[in-house]
């Protein structure tokens, strides 16, 4: 694979992010500096972390900027004006992701929660149109009655000979 | 004419109001527009199934009936998700979530406050560490050039010393004549081998 660490650009690497914001943050502002013992672990965390946190929130704009101010921090933008501001000089990169996720990011039951209801309305025992069901009729699973569309049914299953049965047993 | 997939049929059936009418159509099945129609088919006119009379109204009573029912339910079924969607965004727990929400997010906020400050004194500090350290450095150094300067300044007056002592015997005009007599007098013989250790081993004679 090309490049360093490519790691980071497989769909495994992005699906393991553990950090979703809450549906308040919209914009994302990293500023740290390229040299400099202090702002290691601001580089870490831009160069591991951004890419999964970019991948579970596609509708979070972020924004690095590079050599602009003495130390490093994070800077998030919410909905209602507020701007929260992270200090990050001299973290570890893990420490930055998890402060993050503390005070930004939704939490383990919210998730879950979240998760169940989908389950709840994507049931996948409904039938009905491909947009919102896995199937449309029990003759499209494996081993039930094919669809009479394609092979005709064997007489006893039809309703007219049924019928017929019926009303010559009366 | 008809095609069957998948369970959607394609039907083109007009009822008109009178039903016992002509029915002057045909569905575009196998034949294109300009094609005459088959010979067998020629003077057929098509009519519709009789409609029994008292059946048609038995029948339309149940219909009526069986879709006001069905009416009513779907608009029933509708109603019900709008109301849970109205009850999820402006309901009583919706405002209590809300306030809950807005309670952990400011604690949060609080908590991150509280880490900036801590980094604050942590940072301050670190540089005031650091100013230290750079004034004891220049302070240092400031004695470090001292120090060399006077091993410079001592190093010329051992050399001031060293020439005293060596002017000392220095030919000058006065001595130039005793000198002379004295080189004279004592000739030097410089041929001279010494061995590894640095002692004179042998002479020559001088002549």
């Amino acid at each position: 694979m090309k490049g360093r660490y490519p790691i980071r650009r497989t769909l495994e690497y992005l699906q393991k992010g553990d950090i979703i914001f809450k549906s308040k943050v919209k914009i994302m502002t990293v500023n740290y500096n390229t040299h400099g013992e202090l702002s290691e672990g601001a580089r870490k965390f831009v160069f591991f972390n951004i890419p999964q946190i970019q991948y579970k929130n596609p509708w979070v704009q972020i924004m690095m900027f590079k050599n602009m101010t003495p130390s490093p921090f994070l800077k998030f933008y919410l909905d209602d004006g507020e701007q929260v501001l992270v200090d990050v000089e001299g973290k570890d990169y893990k420490r930055i992701s998890q402060h993050v996720k503390k005070i930004l990011g939704k939490s383990e039951e919210v998730l879950q929660a979240e998760v169940q209801a989908k389950m709840q309305a994507s049931n996948p025992a409904n039938f009905g149109p491909k947009k919102y069901c896995l199937r449309e009729c029990i003759c499209e699973v494996e081993g039930q009655v094919p669809c009479p569309s394609t092979t005709p049914l064997p007489k006893e299953m039809t309703g007219k000979y049924r019928a017929k049965m019926a009303e010559s047993q009366e | 004419m008809f095609q069957v997939i998948g369970g959607r049929s394609v039907q083109a059936v007009r009822l008109l109001a009178p039903r016992s009418a002509v029915l002057v159509e045909a569905v575009r099945g196998r034949k294109s527009r300009n094609d005459p129609v088959a010979k067998s088919k020629e003077g057929r006119i098509k009519v519709p199934p009789p409609v029994d009379p008292v059946e048609m109204v038995v029948l339309k009573e149940r219909y009526s009936e069986y879709e006001l029912i069905m009416r009513a339910l779907r608009l029933e079924f509708k109603e019900e998700v709008l109301r849970k969607k109205y009850e999820k965004e402006t309901g009583s727990e919706a405002e209590q979530r809300v306030r809950q929400e807005k309670e952990e997010h400011r604690a949060l906020m609080d908590w991150n406050d509280q880490e900036n400050l801590q980094m604050l004194k942590a940072r301050i500090l670190r540089i005031q560490k650091e100013e230290e350290e750079a004034q004891s450095k220049t302070v240092e150094a400031a004695i470090q050039r001292e120090e060399e300067l006077q091993e410079f300044i001592r190093q010329k007056e051992k050399e001031i010393l060293q020439l005293q002592e060596e002017a000392k015997n220095f030919i000058t005009l006065e001595n130039l004549d005793q000198r002379i007599e004295e080189a004279l007098d004592n000739p030097k013989n410089y041929n001279f081998a010494i061995d590894k250790e640095g002692s004179v081993v042998k002479r020559t004679v001088l002549q």
